[in-house]
């Protein structure tokens, strides 16, 4: 119930910043994709049932403010958690680097993904003007990734919360 | 019950089974009254007041580092000095914003006479949480009227049409996303097509016969016949037209007549346009 609580507190700031900011920002490149980096977090350091479904809420809880197809960023979110997952139980160490690595490429991945699920696989053709700006987007998540799991890990000590998961 | 295949497999097939969920609501669609539109409709009611938070905040803060940034030159002053003339710029900056709402309010009240009384005005608090679409978010929703499928419109034109909605808030669809669609007519020429926008950025106007006269500055304005844009509004002007390559029909690109970065307040129109016959004939 407190992960459940402490990411729907994370979510909500997290969609209100990435909606509110970009007008203010001369490309929307810049605005970081903070849900993913939550997504990887649960997907690195909590394994179980209650962390795949928040995953998927939060996917869905983007649906409601993203895009006009309604499941499309709840599928992505789901399959970064369950990247992000499998990653963890086969790796010895799941550190900062790790988590941003996951980020840069989860956000290239599940936007290429989301264009063409949303407008068709012929759209892909399109995307060569929004790499740059892709690219710019994953980096800047990946940078500021390791600073957002510092804050997770501080908001889960203070609430009692395991900071990593137990290995299986 | 730790040892067994569902415990170990766990993750791994509640994961699976979130998965095909979404791929059944992106295979049927979530609609208005649906089961599944409630979690979106109650998180977009959640959302809505902290995204207006969020964009006054965002706002305020860019004014405040003007102030700040003046203040520093007169450093110098005595501090009721500063607190005053701090005072005075805060009053003129709320001053001028108000000036310029009552502006934009103004052109939709404009344009409210020109549409009839069917019309409603309101406050854009945000826009697409990804990027990926091209969407706003209103401070308005079904308590003020509003439903799905209604006209958005600015007064420069053509804005987009409502997709989701909660009580107190709504989401757009701009004319620019990809999966946006509306009938359209070259104002000079009465040539006709469909307005929709790309997946990079832009609008182009489809299925323009080879055999029309389209031209480099022509306008391009609603037809109506889509049954959701009254008839007329602006929707932009033509930029290019590409008479090459094999196609059956020209490529022809428009530059929008509404900055849609730019939108503060838009007007919804909350009675669907009469039905009409085709515009391009008359």
């Amino acid at each position: 119930m407190r992960l459940t609580l402490l990411f729907a507190a994370f979510v909500v700031l997290g969609l209100a910043f990435e909606t509110a900011v970009p007008h203010l920002v001369p490309f929307r490149a810049l605005i970081p994709n903070l849900i993913i980096i939550l997504v990887v977090d649960l997907g690195l350091r909590h394994h179980g049932v209650v962390p795949a479904m928040l995953a998927f809420a939060m996917g869905y809880a983007t649906d409601a403010l993203a895009g006009s197809h309604p499941g499309l960023n709840a599928f992505m979110m789901t399959m970064v958690f369950l990247v992000s997952y499998e990653i963890s139980t086969r790796l010895m160490v799941t550190n900062a680097l790790v988590g941003a690595t996951v980020v840069f490429l989860g956000v290239i991945a599940t936007t290429l993904a989301t264009v063409a699920f949303a407008n068709g696989f012929n759209a892909l053709s399109d995307t060569g003007s929004m790499l740059g700006g892709l690219t710019l987007e994953a980096a800047i998540s990946a940078i500021v990734a390791p600073f957002i799991f510092s804050m997770l890990a501080a908001s889960k000590r203070m609430t009692g919360l395991p900071v990593r998961a137990k290995r299986e | 019950m730790r040892g067994s295949f569902l415990w170990r497999n766990r993750v791994l097939l509640t994961s699976s089974a979130l998965l095909i969920l979404s791929l059944h609501l992106i295979s049927t669609g979530v609609h208005p009254g649906d089961l599944a539109a409630r979690p979106e409709s109650a998180f977009l009611e959640i959302i809505s007041p902290v995204d207006a938070a969020f964009t006054h905040l965002t706002d305020g803060a860019s004014s405040i580092v003007t102030d700040y940034l003046d203040l520093l030159h007169v450093r110098e002053e005595n501090a009721h000095l500063r607190n005053e003339l701090a005072r005075v710029k805060s009053d003129r900056a709320r001053l001028a914003e108000l000036e310029v709402e009552n502006q934009h309010l103004g052109e939709l009240l404009e344009l409210k006479d020109v549409l009839g009384a069917n019309a409603v005005a309101a406050n854009v608090i945000g826009s697409d949480a990804t990027g990926l679409s091209r969407t706003l978010i209103l401070a308005s929703g079904s308590s003020d009227g509003l439903r799905p499928g209604m006209a958005v419109l600015a007064n420069q034109g053509v804005v987009g049409k409502i997709i989701a909605i909660s009580p107190h808030a709504s989401r757009v669809l701009l004319i620019d996303d990809h999966n946006s669609a509306l009938d359209g007519f070259d104002q000079r020429s009465r040539a006709r097509g469909i307005v929709a926008g790309l997946v990079d950025e832009g609008l182009i106007l489809k299925y323009a016969d080879r055999s029309q006269d389209i031209r480099i500055g022509d306008t391009i304005v609603t037809s109506g016949l889509d049954g959701i844009f009254p008839r007329g509004l602006l929707v932009g002007t033509i930029q290019s037209v590409h008479r090459g390559g094999p196609g059956l029909f020209l490529g022809v690109r428009i530059e929008p007549a509404v900055d849609f970065r730019e939108l503060e307040q838009v007007l919804i129109v909350t009675q669907p346009p009469p039905h009409l016959d085709d515009p391009a004939k008359d």
